[in-house]
């Protein structure tokens, strides 16, 4: 195929002059039309075939399977709350129609203020927000309202990674902190022991529906079935039910290479020692809870593939990296049985993991400049 | 000679890998000495245009070290001096006259062996180099040992037991030679590149500490030391392999130090037949020469000369095209060592290749694949890093100038060349072995003052 007409219409537009201000939006567009044509001038001449957005978008492929099941479970719990008799197809539109808006506006405003922090600082806009800015509207409940959404989204951007420097530079998981905004500014809709599943299509309404966890935290037996939870046809936020779909975006995100299999590995093998360990001390229901279930309930899945392989926020050394995910795990699970206020410990592990990272490479990098003084003193 | 075995590293399928065939190019006219390929050296002009040098005159000495020069590598008269920016002396280009006569060496050989002083009065000094820091060595320092790699894992790189054949002698010699100055090690490195880079061969065997020296010379350079000791002939010849996707006719070529490449890049960019094509033929300009290895060497203009420690030559496309959504596309063309491409998915199975109805085949050009970003991956660098060092966390050390940092984490140990395959690989498109580079600039001068 041939694009030249492309490239000169590019070559013809690029802003001079008066309008050169806008050299990071045009670079933007520019570069997602066309790898660009630069050559290396000093070190290796020759470069690997991967770059930023060849990165970003292998993520953004590997939420498509999570993203088209929860559209269908959106439609589905509302077909199920409301009694009402819909195709599947239905329920997958219903639960699409219902998505559009979320992500809309989440890129919306994501990328305006993306663009405009490229803008104002002359740098390169990143791409790191094409999958932040999908998994959000995936890790919040269905019902939200835009308004919130903005808001959230806003904050997460400014103040969870533009303040710091943008994407690469920012400490905390931007699309957690969005969560966490929400989590903590409007509880009433964002409640942990409960989900809001939409009543009509265009409407505000909302009924409540019971989480597995939510029972569990109130002291009853799970409702759905391991196999029901396996599939992902429970209420929950929007896209992170199926574990089924979070498994297929896993195996690209491990194929490629993207997600570190060391990170996903831990935080199952961290989550499932605690859990055994609490089968073992046996002291309620919740701790008798068989340890796997904690993979298949609320976030875990979701948290571990997509959330704690963030490789900003994660450690960075490899044994770092198995300490992260061991913790996440571990305090995930933590939180769930021994916090019955807030059921879903997955967010704030992977949070409070985030913040102690840097730390976790300081003690890993630290061990190997002790090993060269050693070295030294021999 | 010993061995070590290093697993960690990545082998690029290059394509263009030179023929075992050796074609006798030393009758090349024209040569050049290039004091910018040297670290550290500040070029003090000895000659002017125009002089009749020897083979083994110093034509530049160190400003700083008056012991330290390059030599011509053949007798004739001074062609060029020719100057950069701000008066930087490049490079000064010496034309063959065999009538000329050849520097008298009066020393006899057994003497020379014997003695350092010898070898360091030699023309042959500059082929020594120290680390750290890359620069040639210093006399004054006590080497805790000489490195020899005798495998060059660098893509294209010449096959170093091959290219040695016929000159064992001379390279017992030399080795004799430098044992005089410290333990010699011949080592063979068995694994993926970087396994045959001086850099990773001294962190397996004995890690250099702060303060601590090690030098290291180029194998066939052992051999032309040898011949200097033997015979007191100062003939420095390399048999370099002259390769790439570009190139016609992919071959080993014999020469001297610094030759002009205009004829076989003649031969490679237009017609394989050497040297049939004289002087001045047209060269394309949309082929890039690579002086050294595609992953650290140096761009020369097509009838440049050879670089002063460079013992391999290639031809690559440049790649200044737009690539439409090259970042979308399945890229069964493009390699990658991550597996995001299709050709990097498909590489696991090689062996159901004659099923596919389209096989993955890999180009290479001097194209970036993409632009500058900050580094937001991480995990692969280690991958292909073999040394005890965390290789992300040093080059951020090295970014902020952080020097403290930067020798707790181990920046003696590293030249700008072991960084290259990070810098290959690196998705973030970072001009990593620059920044090395300069991170240790700035500590060698400051150990200067």
């Amino acid at each position: 195929m041939n694009f030249k007409w492309l490239e000169d219409w590019f070559e013809k537009i690029e802003p001079k002059g008066k309008w050169s201000w806008l050299g990071s939006t045009y670079e933007a567009f520019h570069t997602f039309a066309f790898t660009p044509k630069t050559v290396t001038k000093s070190g290796s001449h020759i470069r690997d075939a991967v770059d930023m957005k060849r990165s970003i978008i292998i993520v953004v492929i590997a939420l498509i399977p999570a993203l088209l099941f929860g559209m269908w479970n959106i439609g589905y719990q509302t077909a199920m709350s409301t009694g009402a008799d819909w195709h599947w197809l239905y329920m997958w539109w219903f639960g699409f129609l219902r998505m559009l808006p979320l992500i809309v506006v989440s890129y919306a405003v994501g990328l305006f203020i993306e663009f405009a922090f490229a803008q104002y600082r002359h740098h390169e806009v990143n791409e790191g927000y094409l999958a932040t800015g999908l998994l959000i509207p995936m890790i919040i409940p269905v019902t939200t309202p835009l308004w919130q959404v903005a808001l959230a989204v806003a904050f997460a951007v400014i103040i969870g990674k533009e303040v710091f420097g943008g994407s690469g530079m920012n400490f905390l998981n931007p699309a957690l902190v969005a969560r966490a905004f929400l989590f903590f500014s409007y509880p009433t809709h964002m409640s942990g022991d409960k989900v809001w599943i939409a009543a009509d299509l265009w409407g505000s309404d909302a009924i409540a529906g019971a989480t597995p966890m939510g029972e569990l935290a109130a002291g009853m037996n799970p409702s759905a079935s391991a196999l029901d939870m396996l599939i992902g046809t429970i209420p929950g936020s929007t896209c992170e039910t199926s574990v089924i779909a979070i498994a297929l975006g896993a195996i690209l995100l491990l194929m490629t290479g993207i997600a570190s299999w060391r990170i996903m590995l831990s935080v199952f093998v961290g989550g499932g020692a605690m859990g055994l360990l609490f089968n073992a001390i046996g002291y309620n229901d919740y701790m008798q809870l068989p340890f796997y279930y904690h993979f298949l309930m609320g976030g875990f899945a979701f948290g571990a593939v997509f959330m704690a392989t963030d490789p900003v926020t994660a450690a960075q050394t490899n044994c770092g990296k198995w300490i992260y995910g061991l913790l996440i795990g571990a305090f995930a699970v933590l939180l769930r049985v021994c916090n019955p206020a807030y059921p879903e410990g997955m967010m704030l592990s992977i949070l409070f993991m985030n913040c102690m990272a840097p730390l976790i490479d300081h003690c890993v990098v630290a061990a190997n400049i002790k090993r060269r003084e050693r070295r030294i003193a021999r | 000679m010993e061995t070590i075995k290093i697993k960690k590293g990545l082998d690029i399928p290059l394509g263009g890998i030179a023929e075992r065939h050796i074609v006798d190019a030393r009758s090349i006219e024209r040569y050049a000495v290039k004091p910018p390929d040297v670290v550290g050296f500040t070029p003090r002009l000895l000659v002017a245009e125009g002089d009749t040098v020897a083979a083994g005159q110093p034509l530049v000495e160190d400003k700083n070290d008056q012991r330290l020069t390059l030599p011509s590598p053949v007798s004739g008269v001074v062609e060029a001096i020719v100057r950069g920016e701000k008066r930087k002396l490049l490079e000064v280009v010496v034309k063959i006259d065999n009538s000329k006569l050849k520097i008298e060496n009066s020393a006899d050989a057994s003497k020379i062996l014997n003695s350092q002083f010898s070898i360091l009065n030699s023309p042959c000094w500059w082929m020594i180099k120290e680390r750290p820091f890359g620069t040639i060595a210093n006399p004054d320092h006590k080497p805790k040992g000489i490195f020899v790699s005798m495998r060059d894992t660098n893509p294209l790189a010449p096959d170093i037991e091959f290219a040695l054949k016929g000159r064992e002698h001379e390279f017992e010699a030399g080795i004799k030679a430098l044992e005089a100055f410290g333990t010699v090690h011949c080592v063979k490195a068995e694994g993926p590149h970087p396994a045959g880079n001086i850099g990773t061969i001294v962190a397996a065997i004995s890690p250099i500490n702060k303060g601590e020296y090690v030098w290291s010379v180029n194998a066939q350079d052992v051999a032309n030391i040898g011949r200097w000791c033997l015979s007191g002939e100062y003939k420095p010849e390399r048999v370099i392999s002259v390769g790439g996707p570009a190139a016609k006719c992919p071959k080993y070529y014999r020469v001297l130090c610094g030759a002009c490449m205009q004829r076989i890049s003649a031969a490679q960019l237009i017609d394989p037949a050497y040297p049939t094509l004289g002087v001045g033929a047209d060269l394309p300009d949309t082929t890039r020469v690579i002086s050294g290895s595609p992953l650290s060497g140096t761009t020369i203009a097509a009838d440049g000369f050879l670089g002063m420690y460079d013992q391999q030559v290639c031809f690559i496309e440049e790649g200044n095209y737009y690539d439409f959504m090259g970042w979308l596309m399945p890229g069964l063309k493009k390699y990658s060592f991550s597996y995001t491409f299709l050709s990097g998915i498909l590489r696991p199975f090689k062996a159901l290749e004659p099923l596919m109805p389209i096989k993955p085949t890999y180009s290479f050009n001097t194209n970036m694949h993409g632009s500058v970003r900050p580094f937001l991956f991480t995990g692969s660098f280690e991958r292909v890093f073999p040394f005890d060092i965390y290789p992300l966390q040093l080059i951020k050390a090295c970014i902020v100038g952080d020097v403290e940092l930067q020798e707790k984490l181990g920046i003696y140990e590293v030249e700008p060349e072991d960084f290259a395959l990070c810098e290959f690989i690196d998705p973030s498109k970072t001009e990593i072995q620059t920044i090395i580079r300069e991170a240790l600039e700035v500590l060698r001068k400051e150990a200067i003052a």
